[in-house]
């Protein structure tokens, strides 16, 4: 908040002098900041809690009935409890492995038709394209239980197919990146015609790298949107070396519901890796959810 | 061919040419789609139109039977359904209604902040990365009403008759479904700041400065030209956050079973189809549920994305 105080710029830094020229509004700024703070405190409160909690041996006798955000009795006891009831590890190999898988293919289907939806020249584009934006407005939960018979008639469930291969096409990824290939302009296209690169190779060395952003946008939202569900992974899997993190989260905490200090920390292990990751790449992240508006 | 044709294979050259030619500018596409079409047909198109047949259909011994609208008699008869419709439009009203105000808000001040505008971004959008289950495992205790964070605060600042919340089925301010809308406004507060910043974004700096001259007060001037320019924003919001409500789950699902204990009190329209179809096996009355459920979020969409749809279908031509 010190820009104010500055001497008055020079005119060529045009920018900083604008901002300058504006009154000093101390008052107002210092009004906005405490009441965001206290926001973010009200926001954080309960994170902090939880993690003061999970390090506390004696919260799974008695909690106080004061809350603490320090623990009485410091210790990693209910995580070394928690790890034990469950196979984190694994846990977590099956989630990456899922989101992984689900996203790359997600990212090269929905890329793939959207070029060929963007630049492609065929009969029945039209129709096909509306087959596409159709699955849009297709709540996964209306077709939910027929999904699971039909992946349990084909001796899916308890696989990771079940957990990947109904989603790696969708309505959403390629509606967002046929408007991306379509903004690049055709010249570039049929220049790598002319030079004899075929259809694919101009997608993989020219399309794509061109759609990197949008490719950033759709994988971060695909990450989050698979990684928190819970509904589809409780249907299809039944077998704890299948869970995923999100899965066994949910599965462990109604069944240690009394020891509040190690389903506590059995949520932080669930949830730090991904809060980690998001501090990492908040900038991307945040971007990609005011972009395209979906939150995953 | 004629007889004695010598052109043999200048004509298999030339035929596979033409397919050459043909596969470059029409079959290489349909190559193109090939894949992500079967998986869309296999695994959207197929289930939905699966989920409509069974809806009608009764199944017996022996075999699938029509019964044209029976199950939907069955369905728009069960208070249950209607108490679990009722619940999830009551709380996505709760929620939408607390939410756009107080994210517009807060969305208005962070755009006014000279500095430090994005760690606080950063904070408010934080829940929203937590997995719905991780929040409600945490709020279970969050609301926990003898030692839980909520009422402890609410105690030692000096109120002795704390509400029950998640214990409370009744429809009341310390309530469950109080404690649910709660909940989610914490988790979902920074997705409406993130979207309604980025709407700020698009509002015209001129107007602003109108607004100025004409000697508006930064109030009036939010009043009389952030928020009408914010609608499109506002649109946006309460048609995705409508149809985020409808299919609201996992939270309520993590706290309540699919029953949406205690008493019913928390069960929404997906965990009604949850447990008619796994926990009944009465597949025809899941069936209708997602037939019904499929009817509500294509009208919202519909009446939302009417120009979408038709810009998208006009850039195809």
């Amino acid at each position: 908040m010190s820009r104010t105080e500055e001497p008055p710029q020079p005119a060529t830094m045009k920018p900083k002098t604008r901002k300058a020229r504006l009154p000093p509004d101390w008052r107002g700024q210092f009004a906005i900041a405490v009441i965001l703070l206290v926001g973010a405190s009200i926001m954080l409160l309960p994170f902090f809690w939880m993690i003061a909690t999970s390090l506390s041996r004696k919260a799974n006798v008695s909690m106080p009935r004061v809350p603490t955000l320090w623990p009485p009795d410091p210790s990693f006891f209910n995580y070394w409890i928690a790890a034990a009831n469950l196979p984190i590890v694994r846990l977590y190999f099956n989630s990456l492995f899922v989101v992984g898988t689900t996203t790359i293919g997600y990212l090269l289907f929905s890329s793939i038709a959207g070029y060929a939806f963007a630049k492609g020249r065929f009969p029945g584009k039209t129709f096909l394209f509306v087959v596409f934006l159709a699955t849009l407005f297709i709540p996964f939960e209306t077709r939910m239980i027929p999904l699971y018979l039909f992946v349990r008639d084909l001796h899916l469930n308890n696989t990771y197919w079940a957990l990947i291969l109904p989603f790696l096409a969708g309505g959403f990824g390629t509606f967002l990146m046929r408007q991306t290939i379509s903004t690049i302009p055709d010249e570039l296209i049929d220049a790598a015609r002319l030079d004899g690169a075929s259809e694919f190779r101009i997608f993989w060395s020219i399309v794509l790298p061109l759609c990197k952003p949008t490719l950033a946008t759709l994988a971060i939202i695909n990450v989050i949107w698979r990684w928190n569900d819970v509904l589809w992974p409780l249907l299809v899997t039944s077998s704890r070396d299948l869970y995923t993190v999100t899965q066994g989260l949910a599965l462990a905490g109604k069944s240690s519901g009394v020891h509040v200090g190690v389903a506590l920390a059995t949520a932080v292990m669930a949830i730090l890796p991904v809060i980690v990751a998001y501090l990492i790449l908040q900038r991307y992240v945040i971007r990609s959810v005011a972009s395209s508006g979906i939150k995953g | 061919m004629e007889p004695g044709s010598t052109s043999f294979p200048a004509d298999l050259g030339s035929l596979r040419y033409r397919l050459a030619r043909a596969f470059r500018g029409t079959l290489v596409w349909y190559s193109f789609l090939a894949l992500p079409l079967f998986l869309i047909m296999v695994f959207v198109a197929y289930p939905t139109a699966i989920a409509f047949r069974d809806s009608v259909f009764t199944e017996t011994p022996q075999g699938p039977e029509f019964a044209g609208l029976y199950h939907f008699g069955r369905l728009f008869s069960s208070g249950i359904f209607w108490g679990a419709l009722g619940n999830t439009v009551l709380l996505g009203v709760a929620f939408l209604g607390i939410t756009i105000p107080l994210a517009t808000i807060l969305a208005t001040m962070l755009n006014r902040l000279r500095r430090g505008s994005t760690p606080l971004k950063v904070i408010y959008f934080l829940p929203q990365l937590t997995s719905s289950v991780a929040v409600a495992i945490m709020f279970n205790y969050v609301f926990q009403p003898d030692w839980g964070l909520l009422n402890g605060t609410l105690r030692s600042l000096g109120l002795e008759q704390v509400p029950l919340w998640l214990s409370d089925p009744r429809l009341s301010l310390g309530g469950s479904r109080a404690a649910v809308t709660l909940l989610a406004v914490w988790a979902g507060l920074g997705y409406f700041i993130i979207i309604i910043l980025a709407g700020l974004q698009s509002i015209a700096s001129d107007l602003y400065d109108a607004a100025a001259i004409d000697g508006a007060s930064p109030v009036q001037a939010w009043w009389h030209v952030t928020l009408p320019g914010l609608r499109p924003t506002f649109v946006f919001l309460l048609i995705t956050g409508s149809i985020d409500a409808l299919s609201r789950f996992g939270d309520l699902w993590t706290l309540g079973g699919p029953g949406g204990a205690p008493a019913r009190s928390l069960q929404s329209v997906v965990m009604f189809m949850f447990q008619a179809g796994f926990e009944s096996n009465d597949y025809s009355l899941a069936a209708a549920t997602a037939v019904v459920f499929f009817v509500i979020v294509l009208v919202i969409t519909l009446v939302a994305f009417r120009g979408f749809l038709h810009g998208e279908l006009k850039a195809l031509r």
